[in-house]
């Protein structure tokens, strides 16, 4: 079966951002085995769409596309889709995509998969892998009635940027004008935080640490480690355990450093987005079927309140005295 | 005000989900606890707030599922909503976010809710589709990932910031009626109060059975499920705590970390 995928083009402030090159890729995938059609919508006219290849273009012209609204994005989709008629279509999984993504689906009667991490073949067709029962089991996912719309998690695919053929160009002149919403203000809140940034070595907490009172032994763990800092899972920041300026993960901070140690973080991906590019991940949890087990290269299923302690006391017997290490928080 | 509230009751994440035979889905024994998923329950306090504010409001709540999601409704009046809704289905397989978002805007047809809230997705399978599914089936704007917002009673409109990635954040106005999936961090739920659960008591929950035929449609579905891969070594220490911290040290020292 052939197919024809229709992707949205990702985009801020009228230029391409690099996801879009990375659903290309996924799409790419599908298009060398089953020999079909790409085209990549770009809702306004944005800049850069030289760069894309391999695909064909569809360019919506339109005043009320200058910036995102849900309501402009739902409909330019709707109007790309009347066009090319796909049968998947390929949105980031990003706040503007999980955002519109869904009500595309809704509003074309077809089936939706968020979140996808990657796409397998079988002899039968194609299957959407994304992970469910918080993050503990693996789930492949078949379409029902076309159009299916999935929404790929940044980083999940390669970014195409090799060469191909450059496909054609159109263009539709449209009237999208959204009339339920107006946006008024973007803001970038002041977030920086150097000592997380320069960390070489990061203790986070999560829900798991239960009280604000234990953030004293994840303090007292940091301490342990030369050029350490303190960090914590969304949950964390939210209970005010943590600074929001120490969050990691994709509402937060992207951090790499050499040791990633999380206590009592259950390994969302959202979370994992944030760490995942670390040299080294301990993960210490009492589940010992947790997600972060998956991301993690030393797995300590233990109660936080019991190794945490030990593992200080273990410390403090190797630190010749007087020569303890200064963390930098 | 006619507020909405959409929950979902999640099991406790750390209880153990048991694939069935077919490997087409998974579920969980009789021990394991549920509650409600942590994002509704900001929406629901939310609500609340609102309700605080703007005399005359009504918070409906409405949670689909088996029996047992009684008790999750029954939770939010006593945090201190007015009345339940029980959109009574029970399945132990796969029910795909647009067959559950057709329910609840079937169920929504006819109320004339102004406000429609839910999480921004549900902690176990994290979806975030059938807010926006709702949304859209009924014809009305929607915001996901919402971590403010502010009626505006004489405008007939909603101003909400919206947290987007790397925690940047926006605002806009939503003309009413719309639907708004919140965010954590938006607020801190309430504990039930002793009058909240009294009153409780005395609530009746309005079971609904289904009448959309769900074969009807042909949406995706789960057709496999397996144990999750491993992306990186994931060795795991044994032994008494002490001898798990110690070798842990060890690992470390190793690596020249410590
Ligand atoms: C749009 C969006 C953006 C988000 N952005 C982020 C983000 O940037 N960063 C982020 O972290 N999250 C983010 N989240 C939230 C994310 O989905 C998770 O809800 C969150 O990461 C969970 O935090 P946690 O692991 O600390 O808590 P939980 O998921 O509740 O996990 C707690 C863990 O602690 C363990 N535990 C409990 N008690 C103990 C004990 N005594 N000893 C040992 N272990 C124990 C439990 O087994 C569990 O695994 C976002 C969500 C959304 C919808």
């Amino acid at each position: 079966m052939n197919h024809s995928i229709m992707i949205m083009c990702e985009q801020s402030e009228g230029r391409i951002l690099p996801v879009t090159y990375e659903l290309i890729f996924c799409a790419s995938l599908i298009a060398d085995r089953y020999d079909s059609g790409i085209t990549v919508v770009l809702p306004g006219n944005i800049a850069g769409a030289d760069s894309i290849s391999g695909a064909d273009l569809l360019v919506i012209n339109s005043p009320g596309l200058a910036e995102y609204t849900c309501e402009g994005w739902e409909k330019a989709a709707l109007l790309a889709a009347e066009q090319i008629m796909p049968d998947i279509i390929i949105i980031a999984h990003t706040s503007t995509g999980y955002d519109y993504a869904p009500r595309v689906a809704a509003l074309l009667e077809g089936g939706c998969i968020t979140s996808v991490a990657g796409i397998e073949f079988i002899p039968d067709g194609i299957r959407y892998r994304r992970s469910g029962f918080h993050g503990k089991l693996d789930l492949l996912y078949k379409a029902g009635k076309p159009p299916l719309v999935i929404t790929v998690l940044p980083g999940a695919f390669p970014a195409n940027v090799q060469q191909a053929e450059p496909g054609t160009i159109s263009y539709i002149n449209a009237a999208i004008d959204p009339v339920f919403t107006s946006n008024l203000q973007f803001m970038i809140p002041d977030q920086s935080n150097t000592e997380l940034e320069h960390a070489e070595v990061i203790i986070a907490a999560g829900k798991g640490i239960g009280k604000a009172e234990n953030l004293q032994m994840i303090r007292e763990m940091a301490s342990c480690f030369s050029r350490s800092a303190i960090a914590g899972s969304r949950v964390a920041c939210d209970n005010g355990w943590i600074e929001y300026n120490a969050q990691v993960g994709l509402t937060g901070k992207k951090v790499a450093p050499l040791l990633y140690v999380a206590c009592g973080i259950s390994g969302s991906m959202q979370h994992i987005v944030g760490m995942k590019d670390s040299k080294t991940v301990v993960s210490i949890n009492r589940d010992p079927d947790v997600a972060i087990f998956r991301h993690s290269d030393i797995c300590i299923v233990e109660e936080l309140e019991k190794f945490i302690p030990e593992f200080i006391r273990e410390a403090e017997k190797h630190t010749v005295k007087g020569k303890k290490q200064i963390p930098i928080y | 005000m006619k507020i909405l509230v959409c929950i979902k009751q999640v099991p406790d994440q750390e209880s153990r989900p048991t694939v069935n035979q077919a490997k087409t889905w998974a579920g969980y024994d009789e021990n394991a606890s549920y509650w409600i998923n942590r994002y509704d329950e900001h929406a629901v306090e939310e609500a609340l707030r609102i309700r605080e504010m703007i005399p005359k409001t009504v918070v409906d709540i409405v949670s689909l599922g088996p029996e047992r999601v009684k008790s999750a409704i029954k939770r939010c009046i006593e945090m201190g909503a007015d009345r339940g809704f029980h959109l009574y289905y029970d399945h132990d397989d796969y029910l795909s976010p647009s067959i559950k978002s057709r329910l609840i805007a079937e169920f929504c047809k006819n109320q004339e809710y102004d406000l429609i809230l839910t999480g921004v997705m549900s902690e176990d399978m994290m979806s975030g589709q059938t807010g926006p599914m709702i949304a859209a089936r009924l014809g009305v704007p929607s915001a996901a990932s919402v971590i403010k917002l502010e009626i505006n009673p004489e405008k007939q409109s909603i101003q909400v910031e919206r947290e987007l990635d790397s925690g940047h954040r926006c605002s806009m106005e939503l003309l009413l009626p719309a639907l708004v999936a919140v965010q954590s961090g938006i607020n801190r739920p309430r504990y039930p109060s002793l009058s909240n659960v009294m009153r409780a008591k005395n609530t009746e929950i309005t079971e609904i059975r289904g009448t959309v035929s769900t074969s009807a449609y042909e949406y995706e579905t789960v057709e496999r499920i397996s144990e999750v891969g491993f992306n990186r070594t994931g060795i795991r220490l044994e032994g008494t705590p002490a001898e798990k911290a110690a070798a842990l040290w060890q690992l470390l020292h190793e690596k020249f970390l410590l």
